[in-house]
């Protein structure tokens, strides 16, 4: 009895994890991290905005909407491209806050590459501003740094991209703003898993797995716990 | 008679009484729904190591562990309690076996399954969700569930143990443990506020003796977040296995006095 007894314990609970597992498997997801963010592109301008370390098991899904057609590229910088590239940012402009080098290092390395004679350019100084978040320095830093390029969109005011890069990046929106308008551009970035999606496709298998070896374990134990109930 | 047959009736019936069916289902149903309802597989863009830890930590995070701590907790204090309550433990003292033998049978069945349970569910399910992380660390997996499991787990089982055989009963040993654990995050908390505050990292070293796994966080996240502030203080690889170490001995110690004091000094 007492074999009968631990292997129908042991068989309640492979099968109350194999439920657990099926539980799991049937819970919606969540759909991921998601953020969203709206702003305003100046005529023959574009915008960077960093989205943080992707993997090729963490990607993103990319929705734009603009008030007219915009040019829509993402970047990815491997971390150490990205610090040589600081580094050479803090020896070439040695009194610039860090803050730019952090946030804008790649729109600064265009920059300094298309002007090299040029001061670094300065919030207070409007001229050397706006010439950085010119769409002509874009179009000649990306033709000098093409491997950086992940995806580019046609021109259009409506589209959604999805990416999941090949190694771990830093991954960056551009939106290039061609025409002679301001235009009004809505962001929304939502994060996708591949391993949350995978792991609910092996909880399936190994539930299909657990669930009947439980209950083949469990089930003379059961009945013969039933008896003796009603035995006594 | 040899002492194993005792030691295993005295084990079935410590068994029969810690897991009454359904609790120890009940318990495997939340471990294994847990483990993969709050798996984060990339927390902040960690990679390799720091990507492990910060998936064990997800898996053994405060819900589940709080469910393992009530768990150990009920078996500990209220399993061993109620025996000294209701003089169960006088008719278990008539067993040819030596006191340290009983307790032993009592602290495998309480702690050594309700660990078996525990770290199965999440290594299975390590297994099932991220083959590859405990493939490529798996010393860093195991040096997180050690960290993980030693405080609170380990050392308010040891404290609660302390109780039990001192007030001789479960209830209030219990309340004691929960209480103790909530304390333990609060004053987490504090002792990272204190040493912001002061800029010493005195009471984040205090603190790491009790709680080592506050040690591996500091250590791991450094490695593996990049562009976060500075900690006050980031432990060395070999000073977060001191500390690990110096958790354990803390355990140790306990239990060490609390098998003492059954074997010796506890009076029914």
């Amino acid at each position: 009895m007492r074999w009968v007894t631990l292997l129908g314990r042991i068989g309640t609970v492979i099968l109350m994890i194999g439920l657990a597992l099926l539980v799991f498997s049937l819970i919606p997801s969540d759909g991921g991290f998601q953020s969203g963010w709206g702003t305003g592109i100046g005529p023959e301008q574009y915008m960077l905005e960093e989205l943080g370390v992707y993997t090729p098991q963490t990607g993103l899904q990319i929705s734009v909407e603009s008030t007219d057609n915009v040019h829509v590229y993402l970047f990815g910088v491997n971390s150490v491209e990205l610090d040589n590239w600081r580094t050479l940012l803090r020896e070439t402009y040695p009194d610039l806050d860090e803050m730019f080098i952090e946030l804008w290092v790649v729109p600064m390395i265009f920059f300094h590459e298309a002007y090299p004679e040029e001061t670094p350019p300065n919030l207070d100084d409007p001229q050397t501003w706006d010439m950085m978040w010119d769409v002509a320095l874009l179009d000649k830093g990306l033709q000098t740094h093409p491997e950086i390029i992940l995806w580019e969109s046609p021109p259009s005011s409506t589209f959604s991209h999805e990416l999941f890069p090949a190694a771990v990046l830093d991954i960056m929106v551009i939106i290039a703003n061609p025409s002679s308008n301001t235009v009004e551009v809505d962001i929304n970035i939502k994060i996708k898993e591949v391993a949350s999606v995978a792991a609910k496709e092996r909880a399936i298998v190994a539930a299909r797995l657990l669930i009947p070896i439980g209950i083949a374990l469990a089930i003379l134990w059961l009945i013969l716990r039933k008896v003796k109930k009603s035995t006594f | 008679m040899g002492k194993g047959r005792p030691f295993l009736e005295i084990f079935t019936y410590a068994l029969d009484e810690d897991y009454r069916f359904p609790l120890l289902e009940i318990f495997a149903f939340l471990f294994a729904l847990g483990t993969f309802v709050f798996a984060n597989f990339a927390p902040y863009g960690q990679t390799g190591e720091a990507l492990a830890y910060s998936l064990v930590s997800t898996l053994c995070g405060f819900p589940l562990l709080f469910i393992f701590v009530i768990l150990i907790l009920k078996n500990v204090a209220y399993g061993l309690g109620s025996d000294l309550e209701k003089g169960v433990m006088q008719t278990l003292f008539s067993y040819p076996l030596k006191r340290r033998y009983i307790l032993t049978a009592k602290l495998l069945s309480g702690l050594g399954i309700a660990l078996l349970l525990f770290l199965g569910i999440q290594i299975f399910g390590l297994f099932l969700l991220a083959p590859d992380v405990i493939l490529s660390y798996p010393s860093t997996v195991f040096l997180t569930y050690a960290a993980q499991l030693c405080s609170p787990a380990l050392l308010l089982a040891g404290l609660v143990l302390l109780l039990t055989l001192r007030l001789k009963r479960g209830g209030l040993a219990i309340v004691i443990g929960v209480v103790l654990f909530l304390a333990g995050l609060v004053v987490s908390g504090l002792m990272t506020s204190i040493a912001y505050g002061t800029g010493s990292d005195v009471a984040l070293k205090i603190w790491a003796v009790i709680d080592p796994n506050s040690a591996l966080q500091t250590y791991y996240y450094h490695m593996g977040a990049v562009g976060f502030a500075s900690e006050t203080w980031v432990p060395s690889f070999s000073e977060v296995l001191l500390y690990l170490g110096a958790g354990y001995l803390i355990v140790a110690a306990l239990f060490v006095v609390g098998y003492v004091y059954f074997d010796r000094r506890l009076e029914i």
